[in-house]
Parts: structure tokens; sequence; C-alpha cells
């Protein structure tokens, strides 16, 4: 297959000849020893981005935000609510092993650029449509971390919704990781092997030559190299650096405690003072609480099968009060685990004749945004830590932390945590 | 030959590749087709998606990466072939903390240009100022631990210069 007017033989000048990319550095080798590293660090961010989308519990009621589940959602299961912190560490991991990730990826970009002005740019079907799936590949990655990014920071230029864009463009980069690593594997394995694994790492600076053409012959070595600047492990090094620097930007606001300064750039990495200081999800301004709703005429709506109460604030407080340490975990990444007191969720269910298995749908004050209501399911309900919060720390709720109460359990989501209650609806839990 | 592999020796004439290859590239594709079907059918805006996408990889393959090989040939030169130096060039010192001070800023440029300071300071309460200073604060710590390694490493070279200059020639008495 030749397309007209291209020689194979004589290649555009600039970046379509060989003789164009000079590093010394690049080659097989270096490009396999950093997808070895991607490999292992886009599957875990991945299979960690598909347990988020299970923490939502998105079967329940509100909680898939508009998104239609479909086939995309086999994997659906019911989140637990052992251990506590569980949704913090896969989305921790998340976000923090993403970060890390972000200059590993942008190395591995720049060892393969090459490759993308490669002659004749068809040679054959197979290798148009190896290209095609490179474009998914390249595409996908690079909106995958953008958005992720970009969410983090809680900036969202690119005007469409960032839950389903996140949620199918990871599909579509999985689809094209998965066949690029069974495509590639054999490649990666054998240019390891060729070089003594890690090997080259021992290399000192004076020592680094470009990468030997046998036995595993590439495109990527370069045909007139310059000479080299750096050795391959201060490359790599290098790498290392920029991905720890990172990681600790998304685990410190992830672990928290005196931990959580050391995420200097990232939103959440500082703290407020006294009981209310901690980190906020969502302002009550935002939220657009009026004073008028929160004040003493406010009332909690509790209802099961017909039957309904409404409970002010000192009733509340005049029920067994239980108080437990338990963290919100926000999906972008940052936890902080505060002390909780308030009244057992299963407690109020029982109260409007509620018993055996059930869901809970919670609505907010706050109609504003995406998570007004949001649903939690049995075994939340049934887990004694699961607390209709009016306190933390001992002193009330700010408002805005959700005074006059708020939602908290185990393994919630942030957003599950619903703030500034209105109405609490127990419903049968659906046999599945 | 039996049918089944002369029906893949066609195959790999044609095509360019074992049938396997293309099984997998087929399935592959069609899982991202699956996906995309879902995606636009809960309403999402196909034209910015697809402008965000093509942007991204325009933008990093096409203009990213070329900024940096520019840069670098501003500064310091065009690369020159030759034998592997036995200390980094000085340019070392200037690229290293360059490049992780620039990843930092690409990373948080919208806490550190306050990009979406209004969904920022809805989310949070707080505001995007400071992170600025912090991301110079932190560029000029990565830019004087580059420089002490610098004169750590040329330092600790000249000492092993004199000393095997001593050796060959004892001083006179």
């Amino acid at each position: 297959m030749r397309l007209p007017g291209t020689d194979r033989d004589r290649p555009p000048p600039g970046p379509f000849r060989r003789a164009f990319w000079r590093s010394p550095l690049r080659g097989p080798w270096l490009t396999s020893v950093l997808g070895l590293v991607l490999l292992v660090a886009i599957v875990l961010v991945a299979v960690t981005g598909l347990l988020s989308n299970d923490a939502y519990n998105p079967r329940l009621g509100d909680n898939s935000v508009g998104r239609h589940l479909g086939v995309l959602d086999f994997y659906l299961f019911p989140w637990p609510t052992h251990p506590a912190w569980l949704y913090a560490a896969t989305q921790g991991t998340h976000v923090g092993l993403g970060l890390a990730t972000v200059p590993i990826l942008l190395a591995k970009l720049w060892s393969v650029i090459p490759r993308l002005f490669e002659w004749p740019p068809l040679r054959s079907p197979a290798h148009a449509l190896e290209r095609a799936s490179l474009a998914l590949l390249v595409g996908g990655a690079l909106f995958e971390f953008i958005t992720g990014i970009l969410d983090i920071q809680l900036w969202y230029p690119f005007g469409f919704f960032f839950t389903d864009a996140h949620y199918y463009g990871a599909w579509v980069f999985m689809a094209a990781f998965t066949v690029h690593v069974a495509l590639k594997f054999g490649t990666m394995r054998r240019s390891l092997v060729a070089r003594r694994g890690l090997a080259p790492l021992r290399e000192s600076l004076a020592a680094t030559r470009p990468e030997p053409p046998v036995p595993v012959a590439s495109d990527l070595i370069p045909v007139s190299p310059a000479a080299p600047s750096m050795s391959r492990r201060a490359l790599l090094g290098t790498v290392g650096a920029g991905s720890l620097l990172l990681l600790v930007q998304g685990a410190s606001q992830a672990i928290g405690g005196p931990l959580r300064e050391l995420a200097f750039l990232a939103p959440r990495g500082r703290s407020g003072s006294g009981p209310n200081g901690f980190q906020i999800t969502r302002t009550a301004a935002a939220a657009r609480i009026a004073a008028g709703d929160v004040d003493s005429s406010w009332t909690v709506t509790l209802e099961h099968a017909h039957r309904t109460i409404d409970l002010t604030r000192e009733q509340l407080l005049r029920m067994p009060q239980h108080t437990y340490e338990l963290p919100i975990s926000c999906v972008e990444g940052w936890s902080t685990t505060q002390r909780w007191t308030g009244v057992r969720v299963r407690e109020l269910a029982a109260l409007v004749g509620g018993t055996g298995p059930l869901t809970l749908d919670n609505q907010s004050l706050d109609q504003n945004g995406p998570f007004g209501s949001a649903s939690l399911a049995s075994n939340q309900i049934a887990d004694e830590r699961t607390l209709l919060a009016l306190k933390v720390n001992g002193a009330d709720l700010s408002l805005d932390h959700g005074y006059p109460a708020r939602v908290i359990g185990p393994g919630l989501p942030g957003v599950h945590c619903t703030k500034w209650i209105s109405a609490m609806t127990f419903r049968p839990a659906e046999n599945r | 030959m039996s049918a089944a592999r002369s029906a893949a020796a066609a195959i790999r004439r044609r095509y360019g590749a074992g049938p396997l290859h293309l099984l997998a590239l087929l399935a592959s594709f069609a899982l991202a087709g699956a996906a995309v079907v879902r995606w636009f059918d809960s309403g999402s805006d196909v034209i910015k998606v697809l402008a965000w996408f093509a942007g991204a990889i325009i933008a990093h393959d096409l203009v990213l990466l070329p900024l940096y090989s520019l840069i670098e040939r501003i500064a310091f030169g065009a690369p020159m072939p030759g034998p592997a130096p036995e200390r980094a060039p000085a340019r070392v010192y200037v690229r290293v903390p360059a490049l992780l001070s620039g990843l930092l800023l690409i990373v948080f440029l919208p806490d550190i240009a306050q990009l979406g300071s209004t969904t920022f300071h809805a989310a949070s309460g707080l505001h995007q100022n400071g992170y600025l200073v912090r991301w110079l604060a932190a560029s000029g710590t990565l830019f004087a631990l580059s420089g002490l390694a610098y004169v750590l490493t040329r330092r600790g070279a000249g000492r092993q210069r004199t000393r095997a200059s001593r050796r060959q020639s004892p001083p006179e008495r």
C-alpha cells in the first residue's frame, strides 16, 4: 500500500528524517522502562477510578447524576463500609498516583515522538489501524489527565459535564491502552532483557552511549546522535523527582494531619483553625442557603411508607448521641478525618417504622447543585457509624459544614454526606 | 496448507499483520465506540469533546514538545555530536530544575494563575491567592539546590585535579 507522492526512501525534510532526532538517550530500552512503570501505574489509576464510580452506588436513586448506566457498568457491587477510610484510600490513590504519573507519561511521549513523524506514514492497513489506535491512546491519555487535573483544581473551561466525560473518556483510553499493551508487551520484554533489565542505570555519563541496534533494532535509536549531556539514570532520576513532587501534593491532601501542609500547591493543602476549620467541599453561599432556612424553625422530615415525622434540632439533640471519627473523602482525592457527633441513621429509620433492609434518599436545602439529593444503601444505613451529625469536634456544625445537620458515614464519598438536610425518605431495599 | 493457515497467510499479505492483530484492534475500537455512543447519549457536547481530544494531542505533540526543544536550542545552542563528557555540562543544572519547575507550573496552572477562582471559592471557601508565591518559592529552591549541586561537583572535580597534579609533581622544598 502506498500513498501517491510518498517515496519510501525520500522522507520530506525535518522531523520526518531520522537524522533530525539528536538525543542519544532515545531507544527501545528507555521507552520500555517508562512503559513498564506506566503499565503498573495506569492499571492502578484505572482500577481506582472504576472503584470510585462504584463507591457512588450509581444504581441508587439519583446517585448516577443523570448518567444512564449501561453495559460498561458491569462491575458494580455494593460499596462496603469497612474500613471507614476505604474511599479515602482508593480515591487518594487515584488522584495522588495519577498526578505522579504525569511526568512519566510526558517522558514516554518524548521518547517516542519520532514515531509521530515516521515515514512512510501508512505502510499497510495494519499500520493504519495501529496509528488510529495510537491516536486514541495518546488523545485519551491526555484527555483523561487534563480533565482530571482541571477538576481537582475546580476549573472547568471545557464546558462539557466532567463526570460523564472523565468516565467514558477513561473507557476509550483503556480500550486503546489494552490493545497497546497487548501489541507491545513482547517488544518491551525483549528490549529490557536485551540490556539485562535495569543494568543501564549503572552507567555514568562518561559511559553513556546510544542504544545498540542489536539485538533489538528500532527506529527510535538516533542515526546521528549528539553527545549526551545526561546519563539515562539522570534522566530517569529527574522524571522520578517530578513524580515524587506531585505524589506528595496528592497524597498529603489525602492523608492529612501533619502532612497536609506538604501539599503546598494543591487546593486542600491548607487548614483553618478551630473545630470547624477543616476543608470544605461546598460553601453555604454556593448552595444558596438562606439564614431563614436554618434557624430554629428548621425541621428534618423523616418518611417511611406514608408515615412522616418532623424533628427539630432540639429533638434530635435529645435523642441518644454517638460520636465517631470518620473521614470526609472527596472525589478530588483529598480527605479529612474529624470527630462527628449525632444520631444513628438506623435509629431515625426505626422512628418511622423502617425495619429490614432499607435504602435512604436524603434531600438537602441545597437545590443548586448536582448533589441536592443522595441515596444510601442498606449496608450503609445498617452501619452504626452512619450518623445524622449535629456537632463536629465537640462544637456545633458551622454553616459551611452543613448546619443544622448533615449525614456522615464510613466509606461514603464526600458528596453523599449530605449537608443542610431537609428530608430523609426510607424505602425497602429492592432485591437485585 | 490447511484452509485456516492459507486464510491467515492471505490476511497477512493484504492486511500487513496477523489475524490476531486485526481482531485485537477491532475489539479495541468496538469498546471505544461503545463508550463514545453511551457518552453522547447522555447529552455531552460532541464538538467540544472532540475539540479537547484533538487539541490535547496537537498542543502536546506539536506545541509543547517543539517549544521545549526550541528553548533548549536558544538557551544552550544546537546539540553537537561527540564523545560522552566526564561531567555533566552546566546546562544540565539549569535544565533539570527548569523542567521540574515547569512541570509544577503546568500541572497546577489553575491554582497558580487563579483560573476558575469562582468555582474554587464556591467549593472550598478559600481563595487561590498565594499559590503563585508558593510555586516561585519552590522553583527558587529547586534552582538553588541545583546550583549547590553544580558547585559541589565542580569543587570535588577541582580537588581531584589538584591532587592528581600534586602526585605527579611533588612541591619543591
